[in-house]
Parts: C-alpha cells; structure tokens; sequence
C-alpha cells in the first residue's frame, strides 16, 4: 500500500478481519450479551452430555462470529480524497463515512500484538462532531497511520518544531513497571467491585468455611478446638484472598493498558504511547485541550501521586470518556510541569497541587444546606420515635449522622479555588482532591446562580462552561462572583487566540 | 504599535443593572394553557378515585386539598415566575436571566455561539410566541434557549446573531 495518495476504493489488509473480530465480541459483551441467555437455555434444555452440547455451541458460535468478521471485512473499504478520507461499511445497514481531514482532532492508533509484528496499526480518528467507533481505519501499514498523521497535522507548526528526518525525542514522562503497581493499587474500581461483593463474600465466606471447618473435623479427629477460630480464620483468609486477587487483577489491568507508557511532546501535539498486548498511540493537540484535572484519590493521597487528565471538547450525544488524555501517574513537581506546557503560555501563573497555599476557601455556608438534609430526617423520626415510645433509645439513630457530617466538613474543606490574570483552578473532593484548571479565553458561557439563602448572605456560585463541560465555584462572595464574570467575559471577547 | 494597557478590573462593564427585556406579555397567558391542561389530569385522576373508591370522608379531602393546591399553584407559577425572566442584548454577548428562588444570569458571547435555532409549537404560534436557542460548542449543556419572545423579535436576534457569528470569524 502506497503512503498518502488520492485514489480509489480500496480494502484494508484481510488481518482486519481479527480487529472485526475483537470488535464484534467487544459489542456482544457490551449490549448483546442478554441475547446469550436463549443460548445457554438451549443448552441445559436439551438432553445429552452437557461438555458435548457446550462445545458445539462454542464450535458453532466461533464459526458464526467469524463469518460475520469476515462478510463485515469483505464490505469495508476506503478511500482517499484531496481533503478527506471516506469509509464505506456495513452489510445489511450500509454506512458512508466522510471525514475531513481539517475536522480531524487527532489521530490514534491501537496496535494488538499480532499487528505489532507485522507492523499495522488500528488508526481511530478523533473528530469533533462524532461519538466515537464509526471512525477506525482497521489494518493499514504504520507508515501510512505516520503519512495520515502528517496530512492532518498543520504542515508550518510541525516545520518549525521538527526538522526533516526521523528526530528521536525525549519523553516528558516514561513509567516503568513500578508505577504500573502503583496505578493498579490506586484503581478505584476494585473498590467498587469490592463494595458490590461484600454481601455476596459474606456468603461464600461462611459456606466455605463451613466446608473447611466439616473438612477439618473428620481429618482431625479428636481435636475439638477446631470449632470457632477455624471459621473466624477461613472467612479472613477468604476475604483477604479476594482482595488480593482483585488488586492483582487492577495491577495487571495497569500493565495492560499502560506497559512501557511514555508520553511526548512534538510541536503542539502530545501523544502517549503504552500497552502490553494492544499498544495504544494517543495524541492530541495542544490547543483543542479544555481543562486540566489532577485527581488524587485516597490510596493516591497515600501513595503521593496524581492522575492527570486533559479534556477536550466533546459531542452533544453522550459523555465519552475516550476523548480525554489520561496520564496515569505523575508526581507533583512533574504535574506543575504539565500544565505549564500544556497550558502554555498562560498557564504558569496557576497551581493545580491541592496543598499549594494559594487556594482560597469558598464560605462555610455552603455546608448549611447538606447538613439540613441530612440531621432534618432522622431528627424528625427520632423526635417522633422518642414522643410515641416515651423512651430515650431512639436517640441512637442520630449517631449515624456523625458520617455524612464528617464527610460534608471534609468536602468543605477540601473545596477551595484561586485565579489568576489569565485562568482559575477549582479545587474539591471528599476523600482525596481533584482540581481543575481552565483557561479563561476558552470559556463559552458563564453563569452566576444565587439561591434564596445565598441571597441573604450575598454569596453565589459561578459556572463556567467549557466545550468539555462546566466547572463551577460555589459559595463566593457576589460581589467576586460578578467581577470574574465580568473579567472572563472582557477576556474571551479580547483573546485571539482560538479557544479550540 | 503594540499596546498593552493594563485592565482596570472594576470599570469592566458589569451584568448587573442592565436594561433588562422582559418576555413576551402574552407568554404568561400560553404557559397557563399548558399548565391548566397538565394540572387537569389530577383533577380528573383524584375525581375519578374518589368516585369509584369509598375513601373515609378524611382521606377524600385530605386528597382534594393536596390536588387543588397542587393544581392552583401550578397554574399561578408562570406568573410568578415569566416576569422574574428578561434578556439583555449587548454589543459582545447575550444575557439571560430568570429564576424565583435560584436566580442566575447566563452571558454567552457571540463569539462562543456556534448556531442558532427559533421554533414554535402550534400553541407559541396561537400567542405570537417563539423560542430562541443559542447553541455553544460542548454538547447540550452549553445550550441557552430563551423561550416566550415574540415571533419577530425571535427571528431579528436569529438574524441579529447570525450577523455577528459571521463577522467575528
């Protein structure tokens, strides 16, 4: 296959059948994956060895989803225009897809390890107005993902920042497989799945010690002291057990996503690259990027580092996560770093780090109304408890509201904000922070809200509204509230600079 | 020659005593319809139940009361709250305002504006009422939609901000 040249239709190489492939079980375990239950019904309805019968259907459900990997292959194709690339696809609903090269935002490529060693790419475009699958270019040549690259990026910008020929860059950031034990530990979603389990181990717990604690009888005959501790002593080593197997299971999904992760800088284009088995090249321009946001959760808070992720505008139809550029693991110092050169030149005079001194705290107001919500209701059952019993035991039901009254202080706390002649950055959080930081000149509208109570205490909440979302600061002074307006508004009507 | 004066913070022009639009006189009139008709269904429902169901007489009018003082204050809202709306059209943007009890004020730039939509329902239509809908980059929570303008003052701000879209490209 020719580097960038206008032509004809054309096919992509026969091993994008394997990205049609992966693709189609993606889509099946996504959505489909209820239309499967007829299938196992199917299974244990008939009579007859159940192995037999279950690899048949594996057999036939291999041949049907590859069949249909290669039919969606067959009617894929391609072509190259002057200003665009247009994708033809679909068998039964047939797609026609034009993507013009100047609404292109960047281009990314996933590499799985059997393309990594013949050396094609999975090339996924970012555009602004789509939500996301439509856009993959499965199967080309790398070189050819490199000559796409070249095409949408501006030629004049790349002259100036890389001289003709291959020039090896230095990293901004490299991680090793240390950090990927890091990120693995500071996943949250172990939590949640560990949340979502408990009861489910609370249960198996007790059958399984129960198991081990009948095993142990009738192997250890004789020894009566087996009874209680054994339980006690199966059901932590279970738990423990599950634990560890989740956080090996978030470690080796760090390994995967991130292995070998090291990020560039090339011109006004970032771009990351990491991936154990698909290798995934991210990239993104630097002045399509809306916000900045460090995050630290609780394991991050101890382990002292942040996530730090660039947003960039996103589409009307849903909240996709795939445009947004995450760098896993940064240290403090390297995330003040970042967002100079990623704000730049404007963004030097902000702080992101939550501990920094600059941030001022938003009035504690703001804890009025959640404590209300919270202390009201089971003030108001306990009142009728203690009126209808006579006794003072209900008084025990307002203990539990020591928690979210804890947790509210904290995010009281923890919120907080600064600015600056040219941005502010928002903080906040429960547990750990996140704090976000915005350019003014690339604010698309602003909003001042002020409730009744804020009213009569002349305090209000200002929402900014980026093209990736809103970032707002409750709970300041009107009167401040008003200037920044103002003052965002006086800037995105001076700046000429593009906000996108 | 360069010039980079320094911005004097307070003699920025503010949002706040402006000289507020106020909606469409008529627009009170074409929500109490909308309501009226809505708050009819549980008129209709808490008849319809206390017909059929033999409720004790405390039961009937405990319901009768919470459902007309639904249905009263339902209707009477719009005219609480269409006059707390107005918008303000100035030389670099449009500002919105409107709430009772959470009141804010919205100003959106035109040059953040990526298009601009009117339209009218068969009832805006019998009021000589439109909505106008601004439409910024980031999905469907940048949008403003200024709704109970009249016909014509909708489609001269279409036209209004057109014109500006376009010249400060």
């Amino acid at each position: 296959m020719k580097p960038i040249e206008p032509g004809d239709w054309r096919r992509t190489s026969p091993l994008a059948i394997l990205f049609f492939f992966g693709k189609l079980i993606r889509d099946i375990v996504k959505h489909g994956w209820q239309g499967l239950a007829p299938l196992a019904a199917l299974l244990f309805a008939y009579k007859g060895n159940l192995v037999e019968k279950a690899v048949f259907v594996g057999i036939g459900f291999l041949v049907v989803t590859s069949l249909i990997a290669v039919v969606n292959y067959w009617f894929f194709r391609f072509k190259l225009t002057d200003d665009s690339i247009q994708i033809r696809q679909g068998v039964l609903k047939r797609k026609h897809l034009d993507i013009k090269f100047d609404r292109v935002q960047g281009i990314n490529t996933a590499q799985n390890i059997v393309f990594r060693a013949i050396g094609l790419v999975t090339v996924k475009f970012d555009t602004a107005g789509s939500s996301g699958d439509e856009g993959n270019l499965p199967a080309v040549p790398s070189s050819f993902a490199e000559s796409l690259r070249e095409r949408i990026g501006r030629p004049v910008e790349r002259a100036s920042a890389m001289p003709a020929g291959e020039v090896k860059l230095d990293p901004l950031l490299r991680l090793g497989w240390r950090d990927m034990i890091y990120i693995g530990l500071a996943d949250r979603r172990i939590y949640v799945v560990l949340a979502l389990l408990a009861p489910v181990i609370d249960q198996i717990g007790e059958t399984g010690a129960e198991f081990i604690d009948n095993y142990l009888w009738t192997v250890a005959e004789g020894v009566k002291s087996v009874g209680v501790g054994t339980l006690a002593l199966a059901t932590i080593a279970f738990v423990a057990g599950v634990v560890v197997l989740f956080t090996l299971l978030s470690i080796g999904a760090a390994f995967l996503r991130y292995h070998n992760f090291a990020l560039f800088l090339e011109g006004n284009t970032l771009r990351s690259v990491g991936g154990l088995l698909t290798r995934h090249e991210h990239s993104m321009d630097l002045g399509k990027i809306q916000t900045l946001r460090l995050t630290q959760g609780l394991v991050e808070r101890g382990l002292k580092f942040y996530k730090l992720v660039a947003r960039q505008a996103r589409s009307g139809q849903k909240n996709s996560t795939s445009k947004n550029f995450v760098i896993p693991r940064v240290g403090a110092d390297q995330a003040e770093h970042l967002r100079e050169l990623l704000l730049a030149p404007e963004g030097n005079e902000l702080t992101q780090i939550p501990a920094s001194g600059r941030f001022e705290a938003i009035s504690p107001y703001s804890m009025r109304t959640p404590i209300l919500a919270s202390v009201l209701p089971p003030v108001a059952i306990a009142t009728v408890l203690i009126a209808m019993t006579g006794s003072a035991a209900p008084l025990l039901i307002l203990l539990p509201i020591l928690i979210p009254m804890s947790l509210i202080y904290l995010s009281w706390r923890h919120a907080g904000y600064h600015y600056g002649d040219h941005g502010f950055v928002r903080r906040s959080g429960v547990m750990g922070f996140r704090s976000v930081a915005l350019l003014y000149r690339k604010v698309q509208r602003v909003t001042v809200t002020q409730s009744r109570y804020q009213r009569k205490k002349q305090l209000a909440t200002l929402r900014v509204y980026m093209a990736s979302g809103s970032v707002k600061i409750p709970y300041i002074e009107h009167t401040l509230a008003n200037r920044l307006r103002d003052y965002i508004l006086y800037k995105v009507e001076s700046s000429q600079q593009a906000w996108h | 020659m360069f010039q980079n004066p320094e911005v004097a913070i307070d003699d920025l022009p503010g949002a706040v005593d402006l000289d507020w639009q106020s909606l469409h006189p008529r627009f009170v009139r074409r929500l109490q319809v909308e309501h009226g008709l809505i708050a009819l269904a549980p008129l209709i429902g808490a008849t319809v139940l206390s017909v059929l169901v033999p409720f004790p007489m405390v039961v009937t009018t405990l319901l009768w009361v919470l459902v007309v003082s639904f249905a009263v204050a339902f209707f009477a809202w719009p005219g609480i709250s269409v006059p707390r709306q107005g918008y303000a059209v100035r030389d670099k943007d449009i500002v919105f305002r409107k709430g009772v009890a959470w009141r804010s004020v919205t100003a959106i730039p035109y040059n953040r504006i990526q298009h601009v939509e009117t339209s009218d329902t068969a009832l805006d239509r019998k009021f000589g009422v439109a909505s106008l809908k601004l439409f910024t980059a980031g999905g469907s929570g940048g949008d403003l939609k200024i709704h109970g303008i009249s016909a014509e003052a909708a489609e001269q701000l279409r036209v209004y901000v057109l014109n500006r879209i376009g010249a400060s490209v």
